[in-house]
């Protein structure tokens, strides 16, 4: 079982075909591509893998205050939007987009209500476009669909891939 | 001083419950049938009797509206002949009504404490869900001649919108409100021949023509500006968020936590998670604020309640679990069926 460490936060994909690092050296294209951290492949799907995480102890809280007002304003979506759809054209220029493809974003900001997280969701579908937002003419989605968790509603519902954090586990 | 408690034992939906309150905020939740309305209505009953010339009984009657306006049928069992038994407490004092069901006299009670209760007298208002200023013209008269079946709280909450303003108000912190409230508003509300009016820069606009949300704030300003929610008032509101535009629950929120810092107690009930998650974000440490949860023991079937000082130790909540299972849903099905166990 291979573990994989982003920042602070630690995890592993038992069971998956295959979990690769996306955004590190292999990539090649960073000059000109975002790329998302994770992508793992399962028997039916892809899904691409995006951890945020401002509660990471070693942040500075001007930083941390940054990162908020990005994401109150909407720049983190916008990331996240190209960081998506760069590595979606990356792998389908690779000869792998050949499942649907999901986007799991961990935004670990410990303590935030995950009830506040459908309308995050919601934006997110829209901007991509993902699950019902998809238009009825597309006959191959980009996005399947995608979801934003927190640290706790991830572990709850992607049991095989738990995430924990380094510096209060250890 | 604050309403400190209330018992009541076989009282309407209620077989034996005694909860304490906050000398501040108290927000209660709990599923439909659980009782919210009717305690917060017993409690503003005792609050009313000490400016009113009803007795503690007729006031029950009058706000909770039972058959015929017989009180026995406030008794939860009806069989047995078993008495019920309402209190509500201050800090060294208490009322209390005792009475049964008797088919025969169904208007007999008994009452303690009604001198040493009434020699204080507390200010309150009880906002009830549906807005009352756009129907005000002629309402009062109405009510007073005929018996139409409106709960009191109805013609009551018209009476206190329609007190005189204060002279002077001197309180920095209600002026803000006010301030605030006129901004969001459009402009100050004033009533003549019993209508109320919205003076708005481009003219009047009659409170029918308002929108319902914005007929509520006017009511809350029409209350501090009249002194009806001044210091050591009673604020009963009966789910706030009814009519309201989500966008305006921050200063719905913002506007009761300053009250309750300026000596006025509140009793609020809802069903709303963003009223909830308004209160949990704004509220400051020293802010006094209890959430009550009303529920149906499993085992026993009666109404129970849980009280915790913080939003997130409310539990059990139909509110937040309607919210976790949407949140839960909405995964689920942008999951669709993922198997990561393979």
């Amino acid at each position: 079982m291979t573990v994989f460490c982003e920042g602070d936060l630690e995890v592993s994909f038992t069971g998956a075909i295959s979990a690769r690092r996306f955004d590190d050296a292999n990539h090649g294209l960073s000059h000109c591509m975002k790329a998302v951290d994770f992508i793992v492949e399962l028997r039916d799907r892809y899904l691409y893998i995006e951890f945020k995480d401002p509660n990471h102890p070693h942040t500075r809280q001007s930083d941390r205050r940054k990162f908020l007002k990005r994401l109150q304003t909407g720049e983190i979506d916008e990331e996240l939007k190209a960081k998506f759809r760069d590595t979606f054209l990356y792998e389908w220029a690779c000869g792998r987009a050949d499942k649907p493809v999901y986007f799991l974003v961990l935004l670990a900001l410990d303590g935030q209500d995950a009830r506040l997280l459908g309308p995050r969701t919601t934006s997110l579908k829209r901007n991509l476009p993902a699950g019902p937002m998809i238009p009825a003419t597309w006959v191959r989605p980009i996005a399947h669909d995608t979801s934003v968790f927190n640290i706790a509603s991830w572990n709850s519902f992607l049991r095989n891939f738990p995430v924990t954090r380094r510096s209060t586990s250890s | 001083m604050p309403i400190t408690r209330a018992t009541l034992k076989r009282f309407t939906a209620f077989e034996d419950l005694d909860i304490s309150f906050s000398p501040g905020i108290n927000v209660f939740v709990g599923e439909n049938g659980t009782g919210k309305t009717h305690l917060m209505k017993v409690c503003y009953a005792a609050c009313d009797v000490t400016t009113s010339k009803s007795t503690f009984g007729e006031k029950l009657v009058s706000v909770l509206l039972p058959r015929r306006r017989a009180l026995g049928r406030l008794v939860k069992q009806r069989s047995g002949h078993q008495k019920c038994h309402v209190a509500v407490y201050e800090d060294g004092r208490s009322i209390t009504a005792s009475f049964s069901y008797h088919p025969k006299s169904p208007h007999s009670i008994e009452l303690t404490g009604t001198d040493d209760w009434s020699e204080r007298r507390i200010r309150s208002a009880y906002i009830p869900p549906k807005d009352m200023l756009a129907n005000a013209p002629g309402f009062l008269s109405l009510y007073e001649s005929l018996d139409v079946h409106f709960e009191e709280v109805y013609s009551d909450i018209l009476n206190r919108a329609f007190r005189p303003r204060l002279r002077k108000l001197e309180n920095i912190d209600r002026k803000t409100i006010l301030a605030n409230l006129t901004k969001i508003i459009g402009g100050k509300v004033r009533y003549e021949n019993e209508e109320f009016m919205l003076d708005a820069r481009n003219g009047e606009i009659e409170f029918t023509l308002l929108a319902e949300g914005l007929r509520k704030l006017g009511l809350i300003w029409l209350l501090i500006q009249n002194g009806t929610l001044g210091n050591d008032s009673v604020l009963f509101w009966d789910e706030p968020e009814t009519n309201l535009n989500p966008k305006l629950y921050r200063t719905v929120i913002e506007t009761l936590l300053t009250l309750q810092r300026n000596g006025v107690q509140i009793f609020l009930a809802t069903h709303d998670y963003v009223i909830l998650k308004e209160l949990d974000l704004q509220m400051m440490q020293d802010d006094n604020v209890a959430f009550h949860s009303l529920y149906r023991d499993d085992e026993t079937s009666e109404i129970s309640c849980k009280t915790v000082e913080r939003f997130e130790h409310l539990h059990p909540n139909a509110i937040l679990d309607t919210f976790d299972s949407l949140y839960d849903r909405d995964v689920e099905r942008a999951l669709a069926g993922i198997d990561t166990s393979q």
